[in-house]
C-alpha cells in the first residue's frame, strides 16, 4: 500500500486522542514556509532570546537574531533588560558586532561605527558628530538653518521584552498578548524555582538539516520524560511534563517538591529542569534556513565549574539531541518524498504542535 | 559495494563537537558565521578539496605570504571570483584560522587590494 499522500490534508483532531490523523508533507516542508513564519511565528509570538544573568551590569549586552532581525539585548541603567534592533536610526547600518550571550559586550552607550551616532541605554539619541550640526560643507544651506535632531524621534527601534524568572523573551509584534498569557502555567512553575541562583556552565550549538518544526516535533515531544512516569499537561502554547518526588526521604532541592520538569514553550524553546543533577538547561531553536535549524543549548548549574556528573549530563543530553537530529533528518527525507505524517492516537504533543503551526499559518 | 562519497570540504567546532560537510566552500563560511555569532568559537577545516592544493600548492604558499596573492592565484580557477571559503581553506593550510582570514579579507578589501565581483567571491586588483 502506498504511503504517498498527494491529497489535501484532512483536518487533524484537536487533541490527537480521538483518532489517528495525517497531514500532507506540504504542511511541514512546503516551500516558502520559513519566509511566512518569520512574520507569522517569529514576528508575532514571544520568542526566547537569552538569559538575563548573562548581562548583570548596566550597559552589558548581547545580540540575538530573531527572524531576519538582529536585536541588541542590553541591561539599562535602571537595571531593566531592554532590546533594540541592531540598526542605526541614521542610515540603517548595523551597529554592534555579533556578540554571544556567553561573551557579552559592555559600555555606557551604543555607538554606530558608521557616522558615530551615539545612543544611551534607553535607545535615545544622545549625540551626533559636529558635522551634523552645521552646514559648512553645503553652500546651499546656512548653518543657522540646520535643524536640531529630535533625540526621541531619532532613537533606536525598541522591541518588547519580558521575562520568566531570568529567561528573557522578545516580541516583534505591534500589539502582542502578554508573555504570561503565552507561556501559561509553565511561567508559574518556572518562577517558583530559584533559576537565578544557577550559573551558566556550558553552551553547545549544533545544526540539524530539517526545518525547525520537524525537530521540535521529534525532540520536544517530552516522550522521554513521560516514559519516566512524568505527567503531561498541555497548555495553549506548549506543554509541561513533570515528575513528582518519589518520597524516598531524600532532601528535595526544589521548593515545590517536584524532581523534574520539562517545558516546551512555543515556538522556540524548551526548558529542562533535571532531577539527577542540580541544574537546568534551555534549548532554543533558531531557524537559519528553510531546511536547517540551529540548536542553542545552555546548561546552568549551581557552580560554573562542572562536576563529573554535570559533564556526563551534558554528554548524554547532547547525544540525545544528536540521535533526535538523525531521526528528524530521516523524517524530512521521507516527507520530501511525499510520505504522509500520521499522528498516533496518544500523540498529544504532536497534535498540539501541528495546531500551533496551523494557527500561525492561517493567521 | 560502493564507497561512500565524502563532500570535498568539511569543518568542525571541537568545543561543541559539531561539524559540517559541503561541496561548496562558502557553505563552510556560512556555518562559521552562524556558529561564531552565538558561541564566539572558531570553526576549523577538517577536509579540503585536493584540487585546491593543485591551484595553490605548498611550494607556492611558501612564497606567497599575502592573502591577496592567494586570491590572485585562485581566482583564475573560477568564473566570478574565488569563493571566500576556498581562500579560507587555502589559508588554513598555512595555519591561519577561518576567523582570521575573514578579518584579513575585510581589512584588505577596505584598503582596496581586493574586491567582490559578487558576495563572498574575491578578486585581486
Amino acid at each position: 500500500m502506498s504511503q504517498r499522500d498527494d491529497s489535501q490534508p484532512p483536518a487533524a483532531s484537536e487533541d490527537g486522542t480521538e483518532r489517528s490523523n495525517a497531514v500532507s508533507a506540504r504542511r511541514l516542508t512546503g516551500p516558502g514556509s520559513l519566509e511566512r513564519e518569520k512574520e507569522a511565528v517569529f514576528g508575532r509570538y514571544w520568542v526566547y532570546v537569552g538569559h538575563a544573568d548573562s548581562i548583570p551590569e548596566p550597559g552589558q549586552f548581547f545580540t540575538r537574531n530573531v527572524g531576519d532581525r538582529q536585536l541588541i539585548v542590553v541591561r539599562g541603567h535602571d537595571d531593566e533588560v531592554k532590546a533594540f534592533d541592531n540598526v542605526c536610526a541614521h542610515r540603517g547600518s548595523k551597529m554592534v558586532e555579533d556578540t554571544p550571550m556567553t561573551d557579552p559586550g559592555g559600555g555606557g552607550r551604543i555607538q554606530c561605527p558608521y557616522h558615530l551616532w551615539t545612543y544611551d541605554l534607553d535607545g535615545d539619541l544622545r549625540s551626533t558628530p559636529k558635522s551634523f550640526e552645521d552646514a559648512s560643507l553645503n553652500p546651499d544651506l546656512d548653518s543657522g538653518e540646520v535643524q536640531e535632531f529630535d533625540c526621541e524621534a531619532n532613537g533606536l527601534n525598541d522591541v518588547r521584552v519580558d521575562t520568566v524568572g531570568p529567561l528573557v523573551f522578545a516580541n516583534l509584534g505591534d500589539d502582542p498578548p502578554s508573555l504570561a498569557e503565552q507561556v501559561g502555567a509553565a511561567a508559574d512553575r518556572l518562577e517558583s524555582l530559584p533559576l537565578e541562583e544557577y550559573e551558566h556552565g556550558r553552551r553547545i550549538v549544533s545544526e540539524v538539516e530539517c526545518n525547525w518544526k520537524l525537530f521540535a516535533a521529534v525532540h520536544f515531544d517530552g516522550s522521554e520524560e513521560r516514559d519516566a512516569d512524568g505527567t503531561l499537561a498541555v497548555d495553549d502554547h506548549g506543554w509541561t511534563v513533570e515528575r513528582a518526588a518519589d518520597g524516598d526521604g531524600s532532601e528535595d532541592r526544589r521548593p515545590d517538591g517536584l524532581e523534574a520538569q520539562f517545558h516546551y514553550c512555543w515556538p522556540n524553546v524548551a526548558i529542562d529542569v533535571y532531577e539527577d543533577v542540580d541544574g537546568y538547561a534551555t534549548v532554543a531553536l533558531d531557524p537559519v534556513g528553510p531546511d536547517r535549524v540551529q540548536l542553542i543549548a545552555d546548561y546552568y548549574f549551581r557552580d560554573g565549574d562542572l562536576s563529573e556528573a554535570e559533564r556526563e549530563l551534558v554528554r548524554t543530553t547532547r547525544q540525545r539531541r544528536a540521535e533526535d537530529a538523525e531521526r528528524a533528518e530521516r523524517r524530512r527525507t521521507g516527507l520530501e518524498g511525499g510520505a504522509s505524517d500520521r499522528l498516533g492516537s496518544n500523540d498529544r504533543t504532536g497534535a498540539e504542535l501541528r495546531r500551533l503551526a496551523q494557527e500561525a499559518d492561517d493567521a | 559495494m560502493s564507497e561512500q562519497r565524502h563532500p570535498p570540504y568539511a569543518a568542525s567546532c571541537p568545543d561543541c563537537d559539531v561539524d559540517l560537510e559541503s561541496d561548496a566552500p562558502n557553505e563552510i563560511v556560512d556555518f562559521y558565521r552562524r556558529h561564531h555569532r552565538v558561541t564566539g568559537h572558531d570553526v576549523a577545516f577538517t577536509r579540503i578539496d585536493p584540487a585546491l592544493g593543485e591551484a595553490v600548492d605548498e611550494d607556492d604558499l611558501d612564497e606567497v605570504y599575502t592573502l591577496a596573492d592567494v586570491v590572485a592565484q585562485l581566482e583564475g580557477e573560477y568564473d566570478d571570483g574565488a569563493p571566500i571559503g576556498a581562500v579560507a581553506a587555502a589559508m588554513s593550510e598555512r595555519g591561519t584560522s577561518l576567523g582570521e582570514t575573514l578579518e584579513e579579507v575585510h581589512e584588505i578589501r577596505m584598503n582596496g587590494a581586493l574586491y567582490e565581483p559578487r558576495d563572498d567571491h574575491l578578486r585581486a586588483f
